[in-house]
C-alpha cells in the first residue's frame, strides 16, 4: 500500500504505539517488569535459599549445600516456633476482637441523632491509624512507664500497690502492646462500620419498628447481617494486617523480657537478620507464605463475591 | 480541607424547636460521652506532646501534668543539633545523632517512591478497568504484596540486594541505598496503587471515552486528555495515601539500610532504644515524625477506608 511505504517513522510508530495490543501491553508493562524483578525472582530465590545450608559468613550462597527439607523439620520441630505463632496469634485475636467490639460500639454511638458537633469528634477518632507504627509503640511506651501517667492514675485510684512493672512481666507486656495496636486500630473498624451503618437503608429499620421489634431485635436481626458483608472485611484486612505485628513489638518490648513477647515477624527478623541464620529464616518465610496463601484463599472468597456484585 | 469521613443523616431542624428537657438531657449527655471518647484517643498523643516541650526535671515528674510547667523548645532544637544541647538537656547526650539526614532521606525516598507507585498503578488499573488485562490473577497477585508478611520478602531481598544484583550489574548499589528502599517501596504500595484508582477509574462512565474514540481519537489521547483530567482528585488522593504508607514503612528500612539511608522510622527507633532518660528529645522526635502523616491524613479522609481495604469497602 502506497500511503503506508510512504509515511515516515514518526508516523509508523505512532501507527504501533496506538495498536490495541501494544497500548495494552505498555500500561501493564512497568508493573510486570516491578513484580518479576522485585517479587517473584526473590520469591523463587527464598525457596531455593530454604532448601540449602547457608549462613552469610559461610561465604558465596550459590556454592552452599543441599540440605533439602532439613530446614523445614528443623523450624517444624523448633518449640520456640510453636510458641511464637502461637503468641502472634493470642495477640491477633484480643487485639482484632476488641477492635471490632470497641470500633462497633463507637460506630452506633456516633450514628444517633441529636449529637452536636459529630463531624469534630468522628474526626478526632480517626487520627491514629495515619501515625507511624514506630510512634504509636514509643506514645505507648511513655504511658507505661513505671514512673509513667498510668501507674500514677492507678495509684491515685487504687493505692499504692496496684502500679505494676508493666514491661517486666510477660503477660503485662503483651497486654500492652495489644492495648497500643487496639488504641491504633480500633478508629479502621470504627470509620468502616459507621460508613456501613449510614449506608444502611432506612426502611426496614422503619418496618420492623412499625410491626414493634425491640431495638434488640433489630440491631439482631436486621442491622448486622446486612453489615455481614463488611464486617467480614474489615475484620479479614485487620487479621492479615496484625498477623504481622513487628514495629509495635520492636519499639515497645523488643521482644523482651527474654524471648517473651516476641511476635512471629520479630522472631523470623532475628533469626535471619541478627543471627545470620538465614536459610532457617527462609524456611520460615516459605512456610508462612504457603499458610497465608491457603487462610488467604479461604478468606477472600467472600470478597470476591462482593466484588461481582 | 474539612471533608469529613462519612455523610450522616442529619437532624431536621424541625424537630429542634420542641424539644423537651429530657431531651435535653440526653443530647447533653450524649455530648460528654463523646468528648470522653475523643479525650481517649487524644491523650496518649498530646502526653507525647507535653514531654516533648518539658525540661528533664519534668519527663518522670510526680504527679505528672499535662501542661509544661516550664516549657522549652530545646527538645526540638537538640535533635538537629545534637553537638550542641541547650540548657539541662547536655546532662542526657547519650546516642543521640542528628535527626537531619534521616528527614532529608525520608523526604526523598517516599515521595519518589509514592509517584512512581501511582503512576504505575494506575496506568495498570487502567488496563485491568477497561480490559480486563491478565484477568483475575494479576489483581488478585498484586494482593499477596500486602497480606504476606513484609519479613517474608526480606530474607530473599537481602539476599538479591546483596549478593545476586552486583553481580548480573556491577556498580548498581542497592543495599541502603536511597534507590534501594525507593524500588522496594514501588514494589510493595503498587498494589494499594492499583486498586484505589481503579475505582476511580471504574467511576468514569465508558461512553464518553467511546465517544471520543469515534471522533478519532487515539487510545493515548483518550486516557491522557479524558480520562486523567477526570480522575485527577482520585489520583491525588492515592498518592497522599501512598504517600503515608512509604513515610511510615519501618521493616524494610530497618533491614536494608545502615547508615547513609537511614529513614525517619528507623531514626525513631534509634531513639527509642537509646539507653538512659532521653525522653525529651525521643518525644520530639516522634512528633515531627507524625506531621507529615497526619496532615496527609486528614487531607484524604474520605479515602482512608478506601486505602486501607484496597477498594473493597468505598464510600
Amino acid at each position: 500500500m502506497a500511503n503506508i511505504a510512504l509515511s515516515s517513522p514518526g508516523q509508523r510508530l505512532s501507527r504501533w504505539i496506538n495498536q490495541e495490543h501494544v497500548f495494552k501491553l505498555i500500561l501493564v508493562a512497568p508493573l510486570q517488569v516491578l513484580m518479576w524483578a522485585i517479587l517473584i525472582v526473590p520469591t523463587l530465590l527464598v525457596i531455593y535459599l530454604s532448601l540449602v545450608r547457608w549462613e552469610p559468613i559461610l561465604g558465596d550462597w550459590t556454592q552452599a549445600p543441599f540440605n533439602w527439607f532439613g530446614n523445614y523439620v528443623k523450624v517444624l520441630t523448633d518449640p520456640r516456633f510453636w510458641e511464637v505463632l502461637g503468641r502472634t496469634l493470642v495477640i491477633v485475636f484480643f487485639a482484632v476482637s476488641l477492635e471490632f467490639l470497641l470500633g462497633f460500639a463507637l460506630a452506633l454511638f456516633f450514628s444517633q441523632d441529636r449529637l452536636p458537633g459529630k463531624r469534630l469528634f468522628t474526626s478526632i477518632i480517626l487520627y491514629p491509624m495515619m501515625l507511624p507504627w514506630v510512634v504509636v509503640g514509643f506514645t505507648f511506651y511513655l504511658l507505661f512507664l513505671d514512673r509513667g501517667p498510668v501507674n500514677y492514675v492507678l495509684i491515685q485510684l487504687l493505692g499504692p500497690g496496684a502500679a505494676q512493672p508493666w514491661f517486666k512481666e510477660p503477660p503485662l507486656a503483651i497486654g500492652t502492646i495489644i492495648l497500643a495496636d487496639v488504641w491504633q486500630w480500633t478508629p479502621f473498624m470504627f470509620l468502616i462500620l459507621y460508613s456501613g451503618l449510614g449506608a444502611l437503608p432506612r426502611e426496614p429499620v422503619e418496618a420492623a419498628m412499625t410491626l414493634g421489634a425491640t431495638r434488640w431485635q433489630i440491631f439482631r436481626l436486621i442491622t448486622l447481617p446486612m453489615l455481614k458483608p463488611v464486617i467480614i472485611i474489615a475484620l479479614v484486612i485487620r487479621a492479615l494486617e496484625c498477623f504481622k505485628i513487628f514495629d509495635l513489638v520492636y519499639i515497645m518490648t523488643g521482644g523482651g523480657p527474654g524471648t517473651s513477647t516476641e511476635s512471629l515477624s520479630l522472631f523470623i527478623y532475628r533469626t535471619g537478620f541478627v543471627y545470620g541464620q538465614l536459610s532457617l529464616a527462609a524456611a520460615m518465610a516459605v512456610l508462612l507464605l504457603i499458610s497465608i496463601a491457603v487462610v488467604t484463599r479461604f478468606a477472600i472468597r467472600p470478597l470476591e463475591y462482593r466484588e461481582e456484585v | 480541607m474539612a471533608e469529613t469521613a462519612v455523610t450522616t443523616p442529619t437532624v431536621t431542624s424541625v424537630a429542634r424547636p420542641r424539644l423537651s428537657a429530657r431531651a435535653w438531657v440526653g443530647t447533653l449527655l450524649r455530648l460528654l460521652v463523646a468528648v470522653g471518647i475523643a479525650i481517649v484517643f487524644l491523650l496518649p498523643v498530646l502526653w507525647m506532646l507535653s514531654i516533648s516541650f518539658k525540661p528533664p526535671t519534668e519527663w518522670l515528674e510526680y504527679p505528672p501534668t499535662l501542661i509544661p510547667k516550664e516549657p522549652l523548645i530545646g527538645n526540638y532544637t537538640f535533635l538537629f543539633n545534637p553537638g550542641n544541647p541547650e540548657g539541662a538537656i547536655a546532662v542526657m547526650t547519650g546516642a543521640a545523632e542528628p535527626v537531619m539526614p534521616a528527614f532529608i532521606n525520608s523526604l526523598i525516598i517516599a515521595p519518589v517512591a509514592t509517584v512512581f507507585s501511582v503512576i504505575i498503578g494506575f496506568l495498570a488499573a487502567y488496563a485491568v478497568s477497561r480490559f480486563r488485562v491478565g484477568g483475575n490473577f494479576m489483581p488478585f497477585f498484586t494482593l499477596t504484596t500486602r497480606m504476606f508478611p513484609p519479613v517474608a520478602f526480606a530474607v530473599p531481598l537481602l539476599v538479591y540486594y546483596s549478593a545476586v544484583i552486583p553481580s548480573v550489574i556491577p556498580g548498581l548499589r542497592l543495599y541502603d541505598t536511597r534507590l534501594g528502599l525507593i524500588l522496594m517501596y514501588i514494589a510493595f504500595t503498587v498494589a494499594f496503587a492499583l486498586w484505589m484508582t481503579k475505582g476511580f477509574i471504574d467511576g468514569v462512565p465508558r461512553h464518553i471515552e467511546e465517544a471520543a474514540i469515534l471522533d478519532g481519537a487515539s487510545r493515548w489521547r483518550v486516557l491522557f486528555t479524558i480520562t486523567l483530567p477526570l480522575v485527577r482528585g482520585g489520583l491525588a488522593a492515592t498518592t497522599l495515601f501512598i504517600f503515608i504508607l512509604t513515610w511510615t514503612e519501618f521493616l524494610f528500612a530497618l533491614i536494608f539500610t545502615q547508615r547513609y539511608a537511614i529513614t525517619v522510622p528507623v531514626q525513631v527507633s534509634h531513639y527509642a532504644g537509646a539507653i538512659g532518660r532521653f525522653y525529651g528529645p525521643q518525644a520530639a522526635l516522634g512528633i515531627l515524625a507524625s506531621l507529615p502523616v497526619v496532615i496527609a491524613g486528614y487531607l484524604i479522609q474520605r479515602h482512608l477506608v478506601t486505602g486501607f481495604t484496597f477498594g473493597l469497602i468505598r464510600e
